[in-house]
């Protein structure tokens, strides 16, 4: 029993690491992605909701719902550090 | 008729709610506003209105009415419509918070239509003075205008709120021949559900339990006006009939004592949690003559209060709230204001009538 868990130590630490630099920068995008998703639902149903009482807040309301996106954009970066 | 529990699913939708009812209470008039109107006629008024929030319900009645007349069924109108809006975007919990508060119209509507059969209005008399804000649909108010007893208007009413409480009443109205029992019933199904199967575990601190504080609030203000006009009047009536359950102020019994003696009973709101917010205004009460203005002073601490919620707790009901309170009141002023006008009174005693903030 000992024998396997120090092999099993042995073989994770000098084995390749369980998620590889890419797949986790690609979790940080999607993780971020989730996040901006969510904080646009909430800014989303109020620009609509101001949209539909003045037609002029569409622009204002367009832009402040697509700030959250600057969170992916970010992630990006992590991105082009690992490749 | 019986939506008590079928919007209330599914998540509450207060950033849409809340961004479209902030539009709207900015259009609400300001003092400036109130200030022009009360050196208005009654022809100006109307045409100030034309260019504002009520046009389009000016302009639907106006070949119908005129006057002072047009002004009142124009903003029974407007009220009915924004609130209907309100009931019609809220979804999950916010809907059941509003719907509870604007059921209100629904006991107006009845009560509207009961003493509209009693006096033998005719059809389009009663369907003018109703304010269509609460949660009867068209078709069910059509139900209602369509009977032509009261004991009809009571039958149509089975399965919805008030069925208990009117077809109890109604034995009593057809020994007495007189409405008071009836109108008291509507009011008391209205109160009962305003505060029945409410959560209780929510924290008093929280948004929801500031709301359900205002509701309670609400009907203790109720009670309290009751209390005081019976004091008053020195009528002998029995106390308990009018009282309301779930306040927090008193109870039946303490009702019924405090009653007997208006020191005492100002003595008690004092000591109690309102008193904080009402002192100014129950000094006035121990000199004045008449209940109205204290009655303004409570309406005024439940705008302040009410205020006060929307800008601390933005994403929840206390906006809601805040507005609707906010809206009735505009309608009031300016009908307290067209109506002053027309009884010729000079502006500095319409604006003493007025409630603003």
């Amino acid at each position: 029993m000992s024998v396997v868990l120090a092999n099993a130590t042995q073989g994770a630490v000098s084995a390749e690491p369980a998620i590889p630099a890419t797949a986790a920068a690609a979790l940080a995008v999607g993780l971020a992605a989730l996040g901006a998703g969510y904080a646009e639902r909430g800014i989303g149903s109020a620009a609509v909701g101001a949209t539909a009482e003045d037609g002029d807040m569409f622009g204002r309301g367009l832009i402040l719902t697509v700030l959250p996106e600057t969170l992916v954009i970010l992630a990006l970066v992590v991105v082009f550090l690992t490749l | 008729m019986n939506t008590l529990t079928e919007q209330n699913q599914g998540a509450s939708n207060y950033e849409y709610v809340i961004a479209r009812i902030r539009s709207r209470q900015a259009s609400l008039f300001d003092d400036d506003d109130y200030r022009k109107l009360v050196r208005m006629g009654t022809a100006e008024i109307a045409r100030f209105m034309e260019e504002t929030e009520y046009e389009s319900e000016m302009n639907a009645l106006g070949s119908r009415y005129s006057g002072v007349d047009l002004v009142e069924y124009a903003l029974n109108r407007n009220l009915a419509k924004h609130f209907d809006d309100l009931l019609e975007w809220c979804d999950g919990r916010l809907y059941d918070l509003v719907a509870r508060y604007l059921r209100k119209f629904d006991a107006w509507n009845v009560k509207t239509i009961l003493r509209g059969l009693y006096s033998g209005a005719d059809r389009e008399e009663i369907e003018d003075d109703l304010i269509r804000a609460g949660e009867f649909s068209d078709r069910e108010l059509e139900q209602l205008l369509a009977a032509e007893e009261i004991a009809e208007v009571v039958d149509v009413l089975s399965n919805t709120m008030f069925e208990e409480e009117l077809t109890a009443a109604l034995e009593d109205y057809e020994d007495t021949g007189t409405l008071v029992a009836l109108e008291n019933a509507a009011d008391r199904a209205f109160y009962e559900t305003l505060l029945a199967g409410l959560p209780t575990n929510v924290e008093s601190d929280s948004a929801t339990g500031l709301y359900l504080e205002f509701l309670r609030g609400e009907v203790d203000f109720r009670n309290l006006r009751n209390a005081l006009r019976i004091a008053r009047s020195g009528a002998d009536i029995d106390p308990s009939e009018y009282f309301i359950d779930g306040g927090r102020l008193f109870d039946a019994e303490e009702m019924n004592q405090l009653v007997g003696s208006l020191d005492q009973l100002v003595e008690h709101i004092r000591e109690s949690t309102y008193g904080e917010d009402l002192d100014d205004a129950l000094d006035d009460l121990a000199d004045a003559d008449a209940l109205i203005e204290f009655e303004h002073a409570l309406d005024a601490a439940l705008l302040e209060y009410a205020d006060r919620l929307s800008n601390r707790y933005p994403l929840s009901v206390c906006p809601v709230l805040s507005y609707i309170l906010a809206k009735e009141r505009e309608v009031d002023n300016i009908r307290a204001i067209a109506r002053g006008r027309e009884a010729g009174l000079e502006p500095d005693a319409i604006e003493q009538e007025l409630v603003i903030l």
